[in-house]
């Protein structure tokens, strides 16, 4: 039999584990203590260029209210995970999120194809989740409230963007992009369009994450369109805006935004994007919480999903506020009466909370808008702003 | 659509052309070290950035970059297989394999690390494409499938006319007599693991010469490698061209039947023929 030799050492190690044993209740105590919240950005894949900022914006929204009074006397632990810009990864990290951390409401998926993937975890578990993503079928979803978007859907967003290629004197519209979930309603709405105004309408979609679309841009090319609409992202938008001056396209091209950022503006030369048209969804770039965002990610220039997530971050922790709970429910149920009505209008958590706290009831309006939503979840208003971009840089062309 | 068959041959040219090289280094590992290595994927993307590197930081023109992206690649690919790959390729190839998938993940995150997620273009001027008739083929298409064509010549000229290539290829066909013939196995599989992911490094900085890049470069193109060198028959240098040839012709071809969301399709559908009609490929010596 071996014998058990008594040395300091194994007293100070027996010491140590002791010490930890009795402390851990407490430090599990003060864990649970928390109100739990989860981010779920796309810190890496397509939508990488965003998630870091989107998650920043909302750390510092629960930094602030922290740094006051906490949130119904405790304070807020953020747990943020990573999509990938990818539904299996993101249904792995909303499951963690759910099971593991418990949080009351995840915020800031981004790609229409991951908050689809994630939406049935959340209201089956009756957890509120907070998107930027546009397809219209996401607040179509059976989600009993648990789904909230502060980003225009693709219908309001390709119908200003049809409307603004009309008026531009576009006849013969087309669009190209990858297979989304906003492709096919993105196609008819477009068509529609096109269709109310006389001008002739062709599409393709293509698949994503290829290393060249030259032959899928000759095709679109047959029907010699006068003004093309992308509908990818960065990356396959940066092949198809090359693709497309190589062969000769000289009309006009307008894309969202987020696929013709500053990345892709960067990364091709200027004469390949000289005149393209962007548009996208408007930040309140007035507002006292732009200014909060501003101020917390360190830039001048918000882009609109870190605004949007400033507000996801205020809104859930003003509805735990005013239910005086800290469940998905008390999101769901207390959502439309701090961010719309009679209130008193503020514009951060911090403020909010003080007024709810006194008793009163407020009306949130956010760095991205006036943040009301419909019955669905929908924002119901919000301003976009077209750029044209003129030697390498997106310039301010139209607000509408 | 039958209009534009010129033009897709074309097109399907060019890209399997870009697609044979990192076929030829992908094939030549699996070649002389018997695992699918699936890392090149991320040695695509590292050589791309190593390329991207020189030519815009450095201000090196492309031609020069293209030997850096050979030497970084090559590099990290030695360094990996070393630590990494080599000590768990006695457990077998599946678990090499296996290994090299998460090798790939974890190389790709190094350089989303290192350069963010951000595209990103060389310094290259991008002009309008030439038209010969109907069809059209861009200047910079033109000069990768020069560089594409005279990289392939270096290398059958290497693996031909000099004792290394001499001895990799004996090492490949039987390695008990490559070894009672004296060549040093172990050195060979180094100077492999080396040459075959600096291939597909330059790979993936001329695909990226065509494009743009970001992390996720080599990833795009990594279905069509593994088609390519199957369908070519793996283990096979002369079949990795062939097979990269019929993937691009194949991918670009299959506009004119099928809708453009398919077009990877076409890799896996020949993935399939040549594993049920002929599994050691169309130029394999024998079925692995």
């Amino acid at each position: 039999m071996t014998k058990m030799k008594t040395t300091r050492r194994t007293v100070l190690r027996g010491a140590a584990a002791a010490s930890a044993l009795i402390a851990a209740p407490g430090i599990v105590r003060a864990q649970s203590d928390a109100i739990r919240v989860g981010s779920l950005n796309p810190l890496t894949g397509v939508g990488g260029a965003y998630g870091p900022s989107m998650r920043n914006a909302i750390a510092g929204v629960v930094d602030a209210v922290n740094g006051a009074e906490g949130l119904l006397g405790r304070q807020i632990a953020l747990t943020s995970e990573d999509t990938q810009t990818n539904p299996e990864a993101a249904v792995r990290a909303a499951r963690k999120l759910i099971d593991v951390d418990g949080v009351s409401a995840i915020m800031g998926t981004w790609a229409s194809s991951v908050t689809t993937a994630v939406a049935p975890l959340c209201w089956e578990s009756r957890t509120m989740l907070f998107c930027v993503s546009g397809a219209d079928s996401i607040t179509l979803l059976p989600h009993q409230g648990f789904i909230a978007r502060t980003q225009p859907n693709s219908k309001l967003q390709i119908r200003v963007a049809g409307d603004f290629m009309i008026g531009e004197g576009g006849t013969k519209l087309a669009w190209i992009g990858p297979q989304t979930p906003f492709a096919q309603s993105s196609i008819d709405i477009l068509g529609e369009i096109a269709a109310a105004n006389g001008a002739s309408m062709e599409s393709l979609i293509y698949e994503a994450d290829k290393t060249s679309y030259r032959s899928e841009v000759d095709d679109i090319l047959r029907g010699d369109p006068d003004f093309i609409m992308l509908g990818g992202y960065a990356a396959d938008s940066t092949i198809v805006l090359r693709d497309l001056f190589q062969a000769g396209y000289e009309n006009a091209i307008i894309g969202p935004a987020y696929a013709v950022n500053q990345g892709v503006l960067e990364s091709l030369p200027a004469n390949v994007t000289e005149g393209v048209y962007t548009w996208e969804g408007s930040p309140a770039v007035d507002s006292g919480a732009y200014a909060r965002v501003q101020a917390i990610l360190g830039v001048e220039d918000v882009d609109p999903y870190s605004a949007q997530t400033y507000d996801h971050a205020s809104l859930a922790i003003l509805a735990m506020g005013a239910a005086g709970a800290d469940s998905g429910d008390a999101i769901r149920e207390n959502l439309r009466s701090i961010s719309q009505g009679d209130g008193e209008a503020v514009d951060n958590a911090v403020d909010g909370l003080a007024v709810l706290t006194g008793g009163g009831s407020v009306n949130y309006t956010g760095a991205s808008g006036p943040c009301d939503f419909n019955e669905v979840g929908d924002i119901t208003g919000t301003q976009f702003v077209f750029k044209r971009i003129t030697g390498g840089n997106a310039e301010q062309f139209k607000r509408v | 659509m039958l209009d534009l068959l010129p033009q897709l041959l074309v097109n399907g040219i060019v890209s399997g052309t870009l697609l044979a090289i990192p076929a030829i280094g992908f094939t030549a590992i699996y070649a002389v070290l018997r695992f699918p290595n699936f890392s090149v994927a991320s040695h695509a993307t590292i050589g791309a950035f190593a390329g991207y590197v020189a030519n815009v930081q450095f201000g090196l023109p492309a031609v020069v970059a293209l030997g850096f992206a050979f030497a970084v690649a090559g590099l990290v690919g030695l360094i990996t297989d070393e630590m990494v790959l080599r000590p768990l390729r006695p457990h077998g190839a599946l678990t090499a394999a296996i290994a090299s998938i998460a090798l790939t993940v974890v190389l790709e995150n190094i350089v989303r690390f290192i350069f963010g997620n951000d595209i990103r273009g060389y310094d290259l001027p991008i002009v309008r494409d030439w038209r010969v008739w109907e069809v059209r083929i861009g200047p910079q298409q033109v000069e990768n499938l020069a560089l594409a064509v005279a990289i392939m010549a270096a290398v059958f000229a290497f693996l031909t006319f000099t004792r290394l290539g001499k001895a990799m290829r004996a090492v490949a066909d039987n390695p008990a007599l490559a070894d009672i013939k004296g060549v040093n196995a172990l050195q060979i599989g180094r100077l492999t693991a080396f040459i075959g992911m600096g291939l597909v490094g330059v790979g993936g900085m001329l695909l990226g010469l065509g494009t743009a890049i970001d992390p996720l470069t080599g990833f795009r193109f990594i279905l069509s490698i593994f088609a390519a060198t199957v369908v070519g028959g793996l283990g096979s240098i002369p079949g990795a061209v062939l097979g990269a040839m019929v993937v691009g012709i194949g991918e670009e071809l299959s506009l004119i039947v099928l809708e453009p969301t398919y077009k990877s399709a076409v890799g896996f559908i020949a993935i399939v023929l040549v594993l049920t009609l002929r599994p050691r490929g169309l130029l394999g010596e024998r079925a692995y």
